[in-house]
């Protein structure tokens, strides 16, 4: 162990202390200089850099995208519209019908993206909540379960995809199994609604894992006593579930409700391999319409696209708002307990 | 009403067996303080009575009917939980109220019942209040009022003081004692205090290791300990339990001292253990007992003296006022034989 320690510190620590040693004056002066307030900016400033970079900058280049037209790349290059792009997006001759809309494809996304977190967020809870109180009941081999549970959450989106695009596909191993039992083969992905569902279906079995995890943790933080005082006071199941285990779970409810909610407003990888949008419009999401308008399609519109993630992005900004709001009570609960 | 019977309860947690055959008859109104060292099986005692928990053998009768099939729910009983089980998000009230919903009962009844309840207990001004906002005590009555508002057969009530602080819980206990005579109602209270419980219940029941030691009043139980283990453990501070050999109407101890036994107290020759209360020792030059003073706990009205007595095992005294002793010094001591106990070989009372 010494051979080791002593190698260690020869080839580390011995190199270290001379650096420490060697830059202990420059930085003693420099402090004195800079005063304390500036030593800290001084020391923040490597991760300021890191975030003004990759966040900021981007964040200020695409606004200033959604302000400019053209299919050039770099900036100075485009042509300043205003709000143009914005005016493009949201104009409609009549907003009872979408295809009146000079952005129609924009809309329609809106829409499929609006249908979808609205049913995916609640059968995503009603299926977490489910399995969580299922793997909460003393199961033989719960870790077993549980880690059955979580596995999709591992996975890559696009290998989730592309498993379920094998499983549903026309020639899918979903369809071989049911020419298998005499019944004929069902067009999955190829149906405006069973792709939608499988949309759905497939983004819920991926995220389920994480928000039943979630959930079960909060489970299992209610104390059994009040199972128990509920036993002797003869409450029936139903009753438990709806004045006791519901209302404390809440906190841990909430946190699940905002974070799917974000999550499927950003719905792209997993259904973008699964139908590609399709068939026709059908499964075409709000990321995938940014994507597409301002990278893949023939008639690349960066600006567009910029103007369409900045309003996404608004609408993420008010759930992330939601979310900090609600993690601050929680918290200010937790401490009046 | 509200006689419980409890014939052969067994209860086997796989291989380990926690009770190990249990006959106890509770009367009606009766106040009963099941009390023993912790693992010794009270809780779980308590939790099959309620019907939270099943014997694995046994039957369990209250009112002459067997319940051992029954639900927690069907025995007509109500718990009062070491925690206190309150519902967190609901106020005073709807927790008063919950159980009684359950029944169906009719709004204005549960609201008679949640009225007179809070009054017994003090704590109508708390009704809106949740359980967050309240003092441990507080939390404790509700508790209680909770299960009164049911008007269970029986209480049960499982360490119900455990979590209050030591001021508080003498003011509970006698609190909980005037509840008893009140309601009248019988109740079984699990503590591993033996002061809670002699203070407290009107039968005693000592277990050990999933067994009845001894079931009787807290004076008998003070006064006739059954057996060793009921020696040692009721009464503060314990009995002093030194083994000797019995002889012609003594104990020589292993120190060779010579105690008297009392006259008519038959104990046959042979080894035994010689048990006296410390608080039935009293000085007395040229008494039979000699002892080094270790420690003088003075506590004002009595003191407390740790000492030696060269047989390994020490002596204490309770002595009264605050005698004039000091660390080292040797102390004779004598005492009544009425007030002696002996046990035999195998731990039981002699005579």
């Amino acid at each position: 162990m010494t051979g080791v320690k002593g190698v260690l510190g020869a080839v580390v620590a011995a190199p270290l202390g001379w650096l420490a040693r060697l830059l202990d004056t420059p930085l003693r002066l420099w402090q004195r200089l800079a005063g304390q307030n500036g030593m800290v900016a001084f020391f923040l400033l490597p991760n300021m850099a890191i975030f003004t970079v990759f966040v900021l900058l981007p964040l200020v280049i695409n606004i200033a995208y959604s302000m400019t037209t053209g299919a050039a790349l770099f900036l100075p290059e485009r042509t300043y519209v205003g709000a143009a792009q914005f005016e493009r997006l949201l104009r409609c001759t009549d907003y009872t019908d979408l295809m009146t809309c000079q952005e129609d494809q924009f809309w329609i996304a809106l829409r499929n993206t609006g249908t979808f977190v609205v049913l995916q967020v609640s059968l995503l809870i009603v299926a977490a909540t489910i399995t969580a109180l299922i793997l909460n009941r003393a199961l033989r081999a719960l870790s077993f379960w549980r880690a059955v549970f979580f596995f999709p959450v591992l996975l890559s989106p696009v290998v989730v995809g592309l498993i379920w695009r094998w499983i549903l596909d026309r020639n899918g191993v979903l369809n071989a199994a049911l020419v298998g039992m005499g019944m004929d083969p069902v067009n999955w992905l190829l149906e405006r609604n069973y792709a939608f569902s499988a949309a759905i279906g497939v983004t819920i079995w991926a995220h389920l894992g994480f928000f039943a995890l979630i959930l079960l943790a909060g489970l299992q933080a209610i104390p059994r006593d009040l199972y128990e005082a509920a036993e002797m006071d003869g409450t029936r199941p139903a009753r438990v579930f709806w004045r006791i285990t519901l209302p404390l779970l809440m906190p841990n409810m909430l946190v699940v409700i905002v974070l799917a909610l974000i999550r499927a407003v950003q719905v792209f990888d997993e259904a973008y391999v699964l139908t590609g949008g399709g068939p026709g419009t059908a499964t075409l999401f709000l990321t995938q319409y940014i994507y597409e308008v301002g990278f893949a399609s023939l008639l690349k519109n960066p600006g567009l696209a910029a103007a369409a993630s900045i309003l996404m992005g608004g609408v993420l900004i008010v759930l992330t708002l939601l979310q900090l709001a609600l993690g601050k009570r929680n918290e200010r609960r937790g401490k009046l307990k | 009403m509200g006689r419980i019977q409890l014939h052969d309860i067994r209860k086997s947690f796989g291989a380990i067996d926690v009770l190990k055959g249990i006959d106890l008859t509770i009367d009606e109104g009766e106040l009963v303080v099941f009390v023993g060292p912790s693992g010794c099986g009270k809780s779980t005692l308590l939790r099959m009575i309620a019907g939270l928990d099943k014997p694995t053998a046994g039957r369990i009768e209250i009112d002459g009917t067997d319940v051992t099939p029954r639900s927690a729910a069907d025995r007509g009983l109500a718990m009062v939980f070491q925690s206190y089980a309150l519902y967190p998000h609901m106020t005073v009230r709807a927790n008063m109220a919950f159980g009684l919903q359950n029944t169906r009962m009719p709004k204005a009844e549960i609201d008679t019942r949640i009225a007179e309840a809070a009054k017994m207990l003090e704590i109508e001004p708390l009704l809106e209040r949740r359980p967050g906002q309240l003092s441990g005590g507080q939390r404790q009555r509700v508790a209680i009022g909770r299960a009164i508002v049911r008007r269970p057969t029986a209480f049960l009530l499982d360490e119900p003081l455990s979590n209050l602080d030591a001021e508080l819980r003498v003011s509970m206990r006698a609190e909980l004692s005037a509840l008893h005579d009140r309601l009248g109602a019988t109740m079984i209270h699990v503590t591993h205090d033996q002061v809670e419980a002699m203070t407290m219940a009107d039968r005693i029941v000592v277990l050990r290791a999933g067994q009845v030691e001894q079931v009787d009043t807290p004076l008998n139980l003070f006064n006739r300990p059954a057996n060793l283990f009921v020696a040692g453990f009721i009464g503060a501070p314990g009995m002093n339990l030194w083994a000797g050999q019995a002889m012609g109407g003594s104990v020589q101890l292993d120190n060779g001292a010579l105690l008297p036994l009392p006259q008519g107290l038959v104990v046959p020759d042979g080894p035994v253990t010689f048990g006296i209360r410390p608080q039935h020792l009293r000085p007395q030059p040229g008494g039979p007992l000699q002892a080094r003073v270790r420690l003088i706990e003075a506590l004002g009205p009595e003191s407390v003296v740790h000492a030696d007595v060269g047989i390994g095992g020490g002596l204490l005294a309770v002595l009264p006022g605050q005698p004039d002793l000091a660390r080292g010094a040797l102390i004779e001591l004598g005492y009544d034989p009425q007030s002696v106990h002996v046990f035999g070989a195998d731990g039981q009372r002699l005579g």
